[in-house]
């Protein structure tokens, strides 16, 4: 809220000036968030906490001055706020001209005036209104204005002679009721809406905005001031059911005294006659039907101590709170206190607390540390595990991205329902996503879509809730070129799933790669595979289907992997026992065997390792070739053996044995050795 | 002249003169190899008289212990020489680029995480994840925000149904800890959160908290701040320091807002980081934790603001863009 400082100084006399104001407040818990100077003035602009209404106005925060510093002292005008602007008697209109109906309307006042509008609007408060950020408009609508402002008390001023009947009705709308209001808006009404009416129909939204019929004009002789309180969830649903935020239903939803309604009227009138107006008192009227319960909340001196870990004496605490306008009673064990009714937020023993230490100080509480129970810190189960994998796959050589949850659909995306939020922020964040390979995309594109490795660990949400997945792509060279040898290898399904094994090996699953038994349209058809674990499938990857890349604006050599965490950490094992190791030496036999292209790896691999069993400590595939001299669909394929026993040495002869069992072994394959 | 002495000047005048180690190697087999001249004048000594003998045979070792001395000197001093030459034709030029090895690195959000999480899990707090996507309860009503409040206008919220939002807060880890875990205890987590925010340098619909609480016998203000405060000089450096402010999060009462001073960012000034506060009454009733015996804190911070004030990022959005040129200026925490 922004209002001028020489506005305050009507209400405090100190000695601060406009920064030390701001600082003072904002270590009250009223953030200064600028001053800035307009027509010759410092005006202070303050963020006032939503628990805090009380002090949208010049006179609330005068109050907190007064609490925090000692030194600054209030004004007579301050006092006579207090008292309420006491004056001259008002005439009771009898019968009362309101009705109240509404369990959302604790209290309604009128003042009826004759003869108000004719003035203008003093220099002194159009310059007011202006450096507080208003347009003065007339004299009674900137009134309103400044009271606003001053108070923090929101009123209206209805034609008198245009309310039907004479009469304000607080009632539910009907169905078919319809209001206009002063910006020209017509609302269809609902009968959950409560609505200031006349005799007949609406003429005001509670709170919120008053309504364009009984709008004051040049011709309005007789206006019904009216200053009311209206429960704040009401106001809150009308004004979101309504679509008008305005500062009234600002103020409203953050609490407004439901004392203050007189006190508006009462300095209405009164500024109204120092603007030189002597309007004739047509009335008063006051319906008060709930008046609001001013509790009693107990505060333990020691437990503030205790909380705030400072020490404050009873003789403080009870000056703090009874500078807050609070009535304290008691011996401070506990302190009986009496919640003022612009103060709906202390309603227990900590709120107190907070008033004790807020007005003491926050700067004197001490650095101490917590001494208590020993607990087990740090980080253990999934979080843990998938602390594992990243530093796994960095070590592997990918780079770390981190990218939006909210984004736009993409060729990448995974099959099946999107989430979306209802109310999106754009239509580029409009859909939750369900995959990360999209994220990795737009990184890779970026990035100028070559020569790189990158991964990203995060949070993925389909229909059925929200999964953790490690995502990794990698295309072009898996070296950046070189001058000393210029040709890099390039990244392929083999580069990718390598570095998968390695991954889950280091992090403790054991995988298996096995064909998806259906692919994924996202992938190449025939270079796709899945990895298993113990608790089945937990990942794919493979190459980039030539369409999905082409959609992505990706390089059709592009290789990605998706990983579900939680199902790898469910395949995660721990029962490392310990291989003896040889000390006898290892001993190598290569063979060179020619078998259909069609014949998978994994086959020649089992039938070697079932034929050898134990002894065969290693075996690697080290050349495949095809072209001259091979026949039509046939490859030739070089495996070395490398053998070894535990406790005896490997003869020369046992070896070329083992060599020919592996050999014979194949030959069910169709294998011939070359 | 003896012929020992002969045939020994001629093997020290042929090492003087030998020019490389090949060479010398050459020379040391022709006089002292199994048939070199020097070892073949052993055979002599069958020839000489008994008496002779002996002094002979010790004229020729002490001979051949002559010219091995002088064959090492020599050795020692033409390999010298050799390898001089060798490594002037190795020279290299330093200047040229080395030979790329992949390296992978983290994200600075994730390093920054990571630096967060090895401070805070010193501090006696465990580490603990929570969904992104999250009940509008855990959110808004365990953390004792009540119904339709203005406070949560403070919050614009994606809603995916009534009953699930994307959380606002890192806070909404609270409920489910209370539900399970009972006190003394103190979790932590570093996680993403939504607002539905307009985006600009300092505004984004999605960013990252770290959230903590505490909840232990006699917990107060002041331990409060003396964790935000080591808290603070483990990240920002150790004159760190740690300023409380009053304001409102409906979850702690009292509720502040603290801000750091380090002589290392923004020449001292305060700068806020978060939200803080003892953990609210009704939350430890509403999780029936005795408020008597038990009070704790619970603090938060956006986790982007601290690259943003240790290496000057002026805009929130590099961090979810992934520009390597500006991913791979970050190797060190912070």
């Amino acid at each position: 809220m922004k209002f001028p400082y020489q506005m305050l100084l009507d209400y405090v006399q100190t000695s601060l000036d406009a920064e030390g104001i701001g600082d003072l407040l904002t270590m009250a818990g009223f953030e200064l968030e600028g001053i800035e100077e307009v027509d010759g003035d410092k005006v202070l602009d303050i963020k006032v906490m939503s628990n805090r209404g009380d002090g949208l106005s010049v006179f609330g925060l005068s109050r907190e001055v007064l609490a925090k510093d000692p030194k600054s002292s209030p004004t007579k005008l301050y006092e006579a706020a207090v008292a309420g602007f006491p004056g001259d008697e008002w005439p009771v209109m009898s019968p009362s001209p309101i009705t109240i109906e509404s369990k959302e309307c604790n209290r309604f006042c009128g003042l009826v005036l004759e003869n108000a509008g004719n003035g203008s609007t003093p220099d002194w408060m159009q310059k007011r209104l202006k450096q507080a950020g208003m347009r003065p408009i007339s004299l009674l609508v900137d009134l309103t204005n400044y009271i606003v402002l001053e108070l923090g008390r929101p009123m209206h001023a209805f034609d008198f002679d245009k309310l039907k009947g004479n009469r304000i009705v607080v009632r539910q709308a009907k169905a078919g009721e319809k209001l206009t209001t002063l910006n020209g808006d017509e609302h269809e009404l609902k009968p959950d809406q409560m609505m200031v009416c006349d005799a007949e129909h609406p003429v005001g939204a509670p709170g919120v905005m008053g309504g364009l019929e009984t709008e004051i004009s040049e011709s309005t002789t007789r206006v019904f001031v009216e200053s009311a309180h209206f429960l704040n969830t009401a106001v809150r649903k009308l004004r979101k059911q309504l679509g008008l935020n305005t500062d009234a239903s600002y103020r409203f939803e953050r609490s407004v005294d439901p004392e203050s309604c007189l006190q508006g009227l009462r300095r209405f009138h009164q500024l109204l006659q120092e603007a030189g107006v002597s309007p004739k008192v047509v009335g008063f009227a006051d319906e008060y039907p709930n008046k609001p319960q001013t509790p009693t909340v107990n505060v333990r001196v020691s437990r503030a101590n205790l909380l705030l870990g400072m020490p404050v004496t009873a003789a403080e605490a009870k000056g703090y709170l009874e500078r807050l306008g609070m009535k304290v009673s008691g011996d401070g064990e506990p302190f009986s206190v009496q919640i003022p009714t612009w103060r709906p937020d202390l309603v227990q023993e900590n709120d107190l607390v907070e008033e004790i230490g807020r007005i003491h100080g926050y700067d004197r509480i001490p650095t101490r540390l917590p001494h208590g129970t020993t607990l087990v810190s740090g980080t253990f189960g999934i979080e843990a595990f998938i602390d594992r994998v990243r530093e796994e796959v960095v070590r592997a050589g990918f780079t770390q991205i981190i990218s939006h949850s909210l984004r736009d659909v993409h060729p990448l995306d995974a099959n099946g329902k999107r989430i979306m939020p209802r109310n999106p922020a754009s239509p580029e964040a409009a859909y939750l996503r369900n995959a990360l390979w999209p994220c990795l995309a737009d990184a890779a594109r970026r990035n100028q879509g070559e020569g790189l490795a990158l991964f990203e660990i995060g949070r993925t949400f389909t229909a059925n809730g929200e999964r953790q997945e490690l995502a990794v792509m990698t295309v072009g060279e898996l070296l950046p070129v070189h001058w000393v040898k210029s040709q890099s290898p390039e990244a392929d399904f083999y580069s990718l799933k390598q570095a998968l094994l390695d991954i889950c090996h280091q992090a403790g699953v054991t995988a298996s790669v096995v064909a998806p038994k259906s692919s994924d349209p996202r992938l190449h058809p025939y270079q796709q595979a899945e990895l298993h674990g113990e608790g089945g499938a937990f990942g794919l990857f493979g190459r980039i289907h030539p369409t999905a890349a082409e959609e992505s604006s990706l390089s059709p050599d592009t290789v990605l992997a998706t990983i579900d965490l939680e199902r790898m950490f469910a395949s995660r094992r721990d029962d490392i026992h310990l291989k003896p190791i040889s000390r006898n030496p290892a001993v190598r036999r290569d063979i060179a065997i020619l078998v259909d292209e069609a014949v998978p790896f994994a086959s020649i691999e089992q039938t070697i390792g079932k034929a050898l069993g134990g002894e065969l400590e290693r075996m690697w595939l080290f050349d495949v070739y095809k072209g001259k001299g091979i026949p039509e669909g046939k490859h030739s394929l070089a495996v070395a053996l490398q053998l070894r026993k535990l406790g005896e040495n490997f003869t020369d002869e046992e070896a070329n044995q083992a060599r020919d069992r592996a050999v014979q072994a194949l030959a069910s394959l169709g294998a011939t050795i070359r | 002249m003896s012929q020992v002495a002969t045939v020994e000047s001629a093997a020290i005048q042929e090492v003087q003169a030998a020019s490389s180690s090949a060479e010398l190697r050459a020379i040391e087999i022709k006089y002292l190899g199994k048939s070199g001249e020097l070892t073949t004048l052993l055979r002599l000594i069958g020839t000489l008289p008994n008496e002779e003998k002996p002094k002979f045979g010790q004229q020729i070792n002490e001979a051949k212990a002559r010219v091995t001395a002088l064959i090492e000197e020599r050795d020692a001093a033409l390999k010298g020489g050799e390898m001089l030459a060798q490594f002037e034709r190795e020279k290299i030029d330093i200047t040229l680029p080395g030979r790329p090895w992949r390296i992978g690195r983290e994200h600075v959000l994730q390093l920054t995480a990571n630096k967060i999480r090895r401070v805070l899990g010193g501090l006696g707090f465990r580490y603990i994840e929570t969904p992104e996507l999250e009940h509008v309860n855990y959110n808004f009503a365990a953390l004792n925000y009540p119904p339709d409040h203005p406070a949560m206008d403070d919050q614009d919220t994606f809603y995916i149904d009534d009953d699930t939002v994307l959380r606002t807060q890192c806070t909404a880890m609270q409920g489910r800890i209370f539900e399970k875990v009972k006190p003394p205890l103190r979790y932590f987590t570093v996680g993403r959160t939504f607002r539905n925010e307009a985006v600009d340098r300092t505004h984004g619909h999605t960013f990252h908290q770290v959230d903590a609480v505490m909840i232990d016998e006699g917990i107060s203000m002041a331990d409060l701040k003396g964790v935000l405060e080591l808290f603070a000089r483990e990240m920002f450096g150790e004159n760190a320091q740690v300023r409380f402010r009053p304001d409102f999060f409906p979850f702690v009462e009292p509720g502040v807002d603290y801000a750091i001073s380090s002589p290392k960012f923004a020449g001292g000034r305060w700068l806020e980081l978060g939200g803080a506060g003892l953990v609210h009454p009704n939350i430890l009733r509403a999780y029936g934790i005795d408020e008597e015996k038990y009070s704790g804190f619970a603090f938060g911070l956006g986790v982007e603001r601290i690259p943003m004030l240790a290496h000057g990022v002026d805009d929130l959005r590099h961090f979810l863009e992934n520009d390597l040129r500006f991913l791979d200026q970050f190797t060190s925490e912070i």
